[in-house]
C-alpha cells in the first residue's frame, strides 16, 4: 500500500513489472477510429452509407448471435473433448483423437454445407427408409445448422488447447489434491482446471474472434447474417465498394472490441497475483 | 492391535525396471519411520505406492484396516493420509488459507467458519499465521512446506507422509520444516519420512530403513543403523553421505 503511494513522485524510476496497472490500452483508439469513419461516413454520405447500415443492421444481430451461442458451446464441448484426450480409457481416447482430426481435416465451409444441405437428407432417407413420420418432414433450421457446423468444428481446435492448457499443470497439483482425498473430478474443478483457464485465455480469446470473422461463412447456408444482408444489399443496388467497405468496417469494429476485451481480461488475471 | 500399515510383498515395475522387488513392512499406530538410500532405489516409489498415487502390479498394502483395491477404498485411505512432496505442490491460485480451507470444505464437507478456525490452528501451529492472506509465490520454500504440512494435517490424518520434504530448500531454512515434523512425531503422529536428515532421524525415528535397487536392506534404530550397519551396501551408502 505505501509502496503503491510513492509511484507518483515523478524522481523514482519506473519499477518493472509496474507498468500493467496502467488505466487505458491505447489501441482503443484504434477502434473509436473504426467507430468514427463508420459514423463520418453515414454522416456526410447517407446515401449510401446510412442505408447500407440499415438494410445490414439485423444481419448485425444475427452475426452476434450464431457467433455467441457457438462460442459458449464451443467452450462445454472443447472441454469435454480435452478431458477424452487426456482419458486413461483407449477407447475414449481414440475416438476424440479421431473426430478431432476429422474435424479439423475437413475445411469448415465444406462442414457447413454438409450440415446444412446433406444432413437433413440423411434425415430423410432414413425416415422413408424406417417409416419414421417425423424424420421424413424433417426441416432443418438454417441457424441451427450453422451453430451445429461452426461449434462441432470449432470445438476440435478448442478441444487442442484445453488439452495443452490442462498439460502446462504439473503433474505435482493433480498429485496434490488426489492426496487430499478429492476426486478426479474436484481436482480439475478445483486445482487444475482454474489454472488452465488463465494460461490458455489469449489462444480463447484469439479463437473467439475468429469465429467470430469464420461466422461469414454461414451466409452461403441461408442464415441472413451481416455478409448475407451485404450480398442482397449488393443484388438490389449495384454498390459493390460502398457496400463491402462498410461490411469489412463493421466486421473490424467487432474484432478490434473483442481483440480489447481479451487484452483487458489478460491484464486483469495477471495483476491479481 | 493390527499394525496402521501393513505392506506385504508389493512388486512395481515402470516399464522395464523393477522399481520394488517384493517389499514388506508394518508400520505401528504411532511409529516415526525414517527411509534412507540412493537415488533410485525405490524409496519413493514405496511411500506413493502407500496411498495409491502408484500403482503396484503385485502384493498387498492394508491401510487402518482398509485394503488398497477399489477406487472406493483408495479415496477413503487418502482422506485418512496427508502427504508431503518435495515440490510442496502448493495451489499457486489460492491464498495460504484457501490452500489450508479447500479439502476440508469439498472432501470433509466442513462449513466455511469451522474450515478457516481449523486452517489457523494450523498455521498458528506451524508458525506462520499471519501469511493466511498470502499467496504461496510470496512465501519462501520453508514457509510453503509449512503451509503444505498444515493443508495436509487439516483433514485429521492417522498417518503423515513426507517426501524428501526438506531435498528442495535452501539449507537455512530446512531446520524450521524439521521443527514442526519433530513436534508432530512428539505428538504421537505416525509418520513414515523419505529424508535424508540423519538429525532428524536419531531425534525422532523409531526406526530407519535403509532401501537399494528396490528392496529393503536393512531395519534398525536410527543410531544403529547410522553407527554401525551389519550390511555392505549400507556401509558403502553411509560413508558417502555421512
Amino acid at each position: 500500500m505505501s509502496l503503491s503511494k510513492n509511484t507518483n513522485d515523478p524522481h523514482l524510476p519506473t519499477i518493472p513489472g509496474n507498468e500493467n496497472v496502467q488505466r487505458f490500452d491505447p489501441w482503443w483508439w484504434m477502434f473509436f477510429a473504426v467507430i468514427g469513419l463508420i459514423g463520418l461516413l453515414a454522416v456526410i454520405r447517407p446515401d449510401p452509407y446510412w442505408r447500407i447500415l440499415k438494410f445490414v443492421k439485423d444481419g448485425l444481430g444475427t452475426t452476434v448471435l450464431v457467433t455467441v451461442i457457438t462460442f459458449l458451446l464451443v467452450l462445454v464441448v472443447g472441454l469435454f473433448g480435452a478431458l477424452g484426450r487426456l482419458s486413461r480409457l483407449k477407447f475414449v481416447r481414440g475416438f476424440t483423437t479421431v473426430y478431432v482430426e476429422v474435424a479439423r481435416g475437413v475445411p469448415l465451409l465444406v462442414q457447413l454445407i454438409f450440415w446444412y444441405f446433406a444432413f437433413p437428407s440423411i434425415i430423410k432417407d432414413i425416415g422413408e427408409a424406417l417409416n419414421i413420420r417425423a424424420f421424413q418432414t424433417y426441416l432443418a433450421n438454417p441457424i441451427a445448422m450453422a451453430v451445429l457446423g461452426l461449434t462441432l468444428c470449432y470445438a476440435a481446435y478448442m478441444t487442442e488447447i484445453y488439452r495443452a492448457g490442462i498439460q502446462s499443470i504439473s503433474k505435482g497439483q493433480m498429485e496434490a489434491a488426489r492426496s487430499l482425498g478429492m476426486t478426479y473430478v474436484q481436482a480439475m474443478r478445483y486445482v487444475i482446471l482454474p489454472q488452465a483457464l488463465r494460461v490458455i485465455l489469449p489462444p480463447v480469446g484469439n479463437e473467439f474472434i475468429s469465429l467470430l470473422k469464420d461466422s461469414s461463412l454461414v451466409s452461403v447456408v441461408a442464415v441472413a447474417d451481416i455478409t448475407r444482408r451485404g450480398r442482397e444489399f449488393t443484388g438490389i443496388t449495384p454498390l459493390p465498394i460502398e457496400t463491402w467497405t462498410m461490411i469489412a468496417l463493421i466486421y473490424l469494429t467487432m474484432t478490434l472490441f473483442s481483440a480489447r476485451i481479451v487484452g483487458w481480461m489478460e491484464r486483469r488475471t495477471r495483476t491479481e497475483r | 492391535m493390527a499394525p496402521i500399515i501393513q505392506i506385504s510383498n508389493i512388486h512395481k515395475h515402470f516399464g522395464s525396471v523393477h522399481a520394488l522387488r517384493g517389499v514388506s513392512l508394518e508400520v505401528e499406530k504411532g511409529e516415526v519411520v525414517v527411509i534412507i538410500g540412493p537415488s533410485g532405489s525405490g524409496k519413493s516409489t514405496l511411500l506413493r505406492c502407500i496411498n495409491r498415487l502408484e500403482e503396484f502390479n503385485s502384493g498387498s498394502i492394508i491401510v487402518d484396516d482398509i485394503p488398497l483395491d477399489s477406487a472406493k477404498n483408495i479415496n477413503a485411505v487418502r482422506t485418512e493420509v496427508g502427504m508431503v512432496f518435495q515440490q510442496f505442490n502448493l495451489f499457486p491460485h489460492l491464498s495460504v488459507l484457501d490452500n489450508v480451507t479447500l479439502a476440508q470444505k469439498v472432501v470433509r464437507m466442513r462449513g466455511k467458519v469451522e474450515a478457516t478456525n481449523v486452517a489457523m490452528r494450523l498455521l498458528e501451529k506451524v508458525g506462520i499465521p499471519d501469511k493466511a492472506r498470502a499467496f504461496p509465490s510470496q512465501l519462501s520454500g520453508g514457509q510453503q512446506q509449512r503451509v503444505a504440512i498444515a493443508r495436509a494435517l487439516a483433514m485429521n490424518p492417522k498417518i503423515m507422509l513426507f517426501d524428501e520434504p526438506t531435498s528442495a530448500l535452501d539449507p537455512e531454512m530446512i531446520q524450521e520444516v524439521l521443527d514442526v515434523m519433530l513436534n508432530l512425531a512428539r505428538e504421537g503422529m505416525t509418520m513414515v519420512v523419505v529424508s535424508h536428515e540423519m538429525g532428524f532421524a536419531r531425534a525422532a525415528a523409531n526406526r530407519a530403513i535403509f532401501m537399494d535397487e528396490g528392496q529393503i536392506v536393512e531395519i534398525a534404530p536410527p543410531n544403529i543403523l547410522f553407527s554401525t550397519p551389519t550390511q555392505d551396501r549400507t556401509k558403502l551408502f553411509l560413508s558417502k553421505v555421512l
